[in-house]
């Protein structure tokens, strides 16, 4: 397809599922019925940690209506879990958090699985219990897990290079400490799962997860089934940002299902699914960094401590990321870095948009600030000097097969004005009034991460013609409502000659759809993109070697231009739909079937965690500008600039959607959202008391821009997008703060009344 | 049944509604909320329920043209009076003016915020007001969406209410 201008790819067009999102068509998981249907309710600890000593389930099963109830005596007691087989699909022994699943209901309705499961009487002996992960990680501290007596719930550590040297060689080091926060990523559709336990053993599961693959393998180790007693059927997921990978609530239906023999529902109301948010894992950093006096990085030490509340989920992962990813960011010469996660009587914590990487450039990103101030730099050409650069192989090994990043830093530059605004402020920081400043921060991603998953890295797809002329693309990784579908649709409808509205991308559902990885990591589109592109062709391939066949021609004189097909010789033609039809006639009803498959050559991790995990690494840089009223602590961001490089643009309007849902996000996180924990309790389980951004916080100007390279392990010249635009927000409007007060903020969210502090602190 | 519990407690009635147009009489509870009367007695499941609480406007719907959250509208509330939800908003297959620009902007992502943004757009463009971006902002302030940014939203309200969009956008 070289050297012809592409139809579809870069069009700017709308989802192309969004009609039935449009007309309220489109149905989420709790809007899904099915005969003799049975309704979900889940007793939980109030306790953060004790011993059970008792449950009395006598009055719920005497409510009308009851179906089922259970406790962990009635589920199966295989310890299993994504990393450390920590979890139960209800307790066993002990609870370990508020909200810890101690019994649960299937009930004709919700009202009656809610009034049983009131009237379960549950008797915990309390525990001594730990909130703060440097108690719980001190000597002498009694253990949450036996398994651990240390409560270390994970740990990583790595090193490179020669860190002596670098300390000796460095004019300058700049060190901070800097805590995140707990984010809970207020989805507007909560969790919910339909299950269906079939009188044959087996089960079908329809759950809105990004990784129905990977999560129908921890499910089948639970229930202690093979994997093909499970059917994951994933319908439009209605937001997640990370939550929803492998949630502990399919499993518990799908026991209430088996034991009620009947069909189970379960959704949340918005307290439940806040109060037991699996939220991103708070850290503390110490950072630390050596420069020359010229601007060189010579040197970089981090340790960080972070928590995995109750259990372990995604944590292990977003730990290492917090560790050691911003080193193929920037060369820092020399790095020493360190991560401990502590098991605490709190929720357990997961993955979420940024996965660590955000949180480690919140205070990388600041003291890059610092520097540039104190050896006076230009703090763009600081970062421009230090960054990677495309065709390098950064410190651990990963390879940047490209980077506009320097392009992006210019047209930050220029889009925003900020070198000349900053210019015309200086002078005026300051910790009375109202006060302006700007903050620049970059960051990158991955684009997929070979570790995931063991089995394999990559993807597969399979493109289905019928004799009636539908495309059809099956793929294993989800659409989130990122888009997902749509930019699959473009890329088959690139390589077919048909038009995206004619392609449907199925659901994935593990009965039909190639098993997958999964969409997380930033992956989707540079993987299932990959796979796309070659089933399309494989399709195409095989279609004209049909019609070649049938002609009695050459394959090489068939010429397509979009649906038609010609051969120049004789003047013969024929369109797409009729060719799939006649094939499908000639193969006894089998439509036409394109298989493909990306086969990326990253690299597993040796012994010293080296090699490149991922196929492609996306850049951005921003820049915010915020306005401080320094009488009440308040910050707004009142304009932002985002210029990425995410390869080629598949599609405009969708990638700019993403960047302009990242930014509200990092808006959100920087000055207004935090998981308020007491006492092991979340205090603000609503909508109303854990305030996301509205229209109205959002910044009046907001300018998204990107800068066009070419990625060549990606579809079409691209790579990711999602996360990369999350990544560089906090640090930006931390950076803008400082800039319009002189006040370096140490912590998410920058909330009115710690800002007022550091102002009063800072002016005396 | 699936009501038979709720019944038993607080005693059923038969009520009458008009739904998109549609006189229809349902069994259920006069306190039970129109959401859950719309989504689970008569099959309307575009209403989407996100808090329960009014905080987020998902499940907003017009009652005789006003724009309410029917989680927190107790039915009894509703009968007698004209209701709309997101399904009778498509007049003979054709999108409503806001959905069409809804498209247009491709002012959606997950989608589940979607149907409350849009009934409450129509009450605007209904009552023929035409607001600017900044009036469009306030009149969101009932309506919560986590993957979009608001941009595109409020583009394609301001673009519904008959202005072009009067903000320079790079794209």
């Amino acid at each position: 397809m070289t050297g012809i201008a592409p139809r579809w790819i870069g069009q700017g067009i709308a989802q192309t599922d969004m009609r039935d999102k449009l007309t309220g068509a489109a149905d989420y998981v709790g809007d899904l019925t099915v005969p003799r249907m049975l309704h979900a309710a889940i007793v939980r600890s109030e306790v953060a940690h004790g011993i059970i000593r008792s449950i009395d389930t006598s009055r719920a099963e005497r409510v009308p209506g009851v179906r089922a109830v259970l406790t962990g005596a009635d589920t199966p007691s295989i310890p299993f879990g994504p990393y450390v087989p920590d979890w139960r699909i209800l307790a066993e022994d002990k609870v370990r958090y508020i909200g810890d699943e101690i019994a649960a209901i299937a009930a004709t309705s919700p009202e009656a699985a809610r009034e049983a499961a009131a009237l379960i009487e549950v008797d915990i002996e309390p525990l001594p219990a730990v909130f703060d992960p440097f108690e719980a990680l001190a000597p002498d501290t009694p253990p949450i897990w036996d398994e651990r007596p240390d409560n270390v719930a994970n740990a990583f550590a790595i090193d490179r290079g020669d860190l002596e040297a670098g300390w000796a060689a460095a004019d300058l080091v700049v060190e901070g400490e800097f805590t995140t926060n707990r984010i809970y990523h207020g989805y507007l559709e909560p969790i919910g799962v339909l299950a269906e336990a079939h009188p044959n053993g087996r089960y079908t599961l329809t759950v809105p997860t990004h990784i129905p693959y990977k999560a129908r393998i921890t499910y089948a180790s639970a229930l202690g089934i093979p994997l093909d007693h499970i059917r994951m059927v994933v319908p439009p997921i209605g937001g997640s940002f990370g939550a929803k990978y492998e949630m502990l609530e399919p499993l518990i239906v799908a026991c209430l299902s088996r034991a009620a023999g009947a069909p189970v529902r379960l959704v949340y109301d918005r307290e439940e699914d806040a109060a037991i948010a699996r939220p991103r894992p708070p850290f503390h950093f110490q950072h630390r960094i050596g420069v020359t006096a010229e601007g060189r990085f010579v040197a970089r030490e981090t340790e960080v401590t972070g928590i995995a509340g109750a259990r372990v989920f995604w944590s292990p992962a977003i730990l290492a990321t917090a560790v050691h990813r911003v080193d193929s960011l920037y060369h820092f010469g020399s790095m020493q870095g360190s991560g401990r996660l502590a098991y605490t009587n709190e929720p357990p914590t997961t993955a979420m948009r940024g996965f660590g990487n955000a949180e480690a450039l919140f205070g990388i990103e600041q003291l890059i600030d610092e520097i540039a101030e104190r050896l006076d730099h230009d703090p763009i050409e600081l970062r421009r000097r230090n960054a990677a650069k495309a065709g390098e192989r950064t410190m651990h090994g990963w390879l940047i097969s490209s980077s506009e990043l320097p392009a992006c830093l210019d047209r930050a530059r220029e889009l925003s004005g900020y070198p000349q605004r900053r210019a015309l402020v200086e002078g005026t920081r300051g910790r009375t009034g109202i006060r302006r400043g700007m903050g620049m921060a970059i960051a990158h991603h991955v684009s997929g991460y070979k570790p995931i998953l063991k089995d394999f890295d990559g993807s597969s797809a399979i493109v289905r013609l019928g004799g009636d002329g539908r495309v059809s693309l099956f793929v294993g990784e989800p659409d989130l409502g990122q888009g997902q579908v749509t930019i699959l649709s473009q890329i088959v409808a690139e390589g077919l000659g048909c038009a995206p509205n004619d392609v449907q991308v199925q659901g994935v559902d593990s009965a039909m759809s190639p098993d997958a990885v999964g969409t997380l990591a930033s992956r989707a589109t540079t993987m299932a993109g990959m796979a796309a592109v070659e089933a399309t062709r494989a399709a195409r391939e095989r279609l004209t070697a049909f019609i070649a066949s049938g002609w009695q021609v050459d394959a090489s004189e068939l010429e397509w231009d979009g649906p038609k097909v010609t051969h120049a010789v004789s003047g013969r033609s024929s369109t797409l739909a009729d060719a799939a039809h006649d094939y499908q006639v000639v193969h006894c009803g089998l439509p036409l079937l394109g298989e493909g498959v990306h086969r990326p050559d990253t690299e597993d991790l040796d012994a010293e965690k080296y090699g490149n995990p991922s196929v492609a690494y996306p850049f951005a840089a921003h820049v915010a500008e915020v306005e401080v009223d320094c009488d009440t602590g308040q910050a707004r961001v009142i304009g932002y600039w985002a210029v990425h490089d995410s390869g080629t643009i598949l599609n405009p309007s969708t990638a700019r959607s993403q960047v302009l849902g990242a930014i509200a996000q990092g808006v959100g996180w920087s000055l207004m959202e935090d998981v308020d924990i007491v006492d092991g309790a979340v205090r603000n389980p609503s909508f109303l008391d854990y305030r996301i951004p509205g229209a109205g916080d959002m910044p009046a100007r907001t300018v998204v821009e990107f800068v066009e390279g070419y990625e060549p392990n990606g579809p079409h010249g691209a790579k990711s997008l999602a996360e990369a635009a999350i990544n560089p927000t906090i640090a930006a409007v931390a950076n803008a703060i400082h800039d319009a007060t002189g006040v370096r903020p140490r912590h998410v969210p920058i909330a009115p009344e710690r800002l007022w502090e550091a102002l009063q602190e800072d002016a005396s | 049944m699936a009501q038979d519990h709720r019944e038993q407690r607080n005693g059923a009635e038969r009520l009458p509604l008009r739904v998109n147009g549609d006189d229809v009489e349902v069994e259920a509870a006069p306190m039970s909320v129109l959401a859950d009367v719309l989504r689970d007695e008569l099959g309307l499941t575009g209403t989407k329920l996100g808090c329960r609480a009014g905080d987020c406007g998902s499940c907003t719907v017009l009652v005789d043209g006003v724009a309410i959250t029917s989680c927190l509208m107790p039915v009894a509330q509703a009968a007698g009076r004209d209701v709309t939800t997101i399904e009778g908003l498509e007049t003979d297959g054709e999108l409503h003016p806001v959905q069409q620009a809804f498209s247009d902007h491709n002012a959606s992502q997950c989608g589940y915020c979607i149907p409350g943004f849009i009934v409450a757009a129509a009450e605007t463009v209904a009552n023929g007001e035409v607001l600017d971006r900044e009036q469009v902002v306030q009149s969101l302030s009932g309506n919560l969406c986590r993957c979009t940014g608001y941009e595109s939203i409020v583009d394609a309200i301001v673009d519904a209410c008959g202005h072009g969009t009067d903000r320079e956008v790079a794209s």
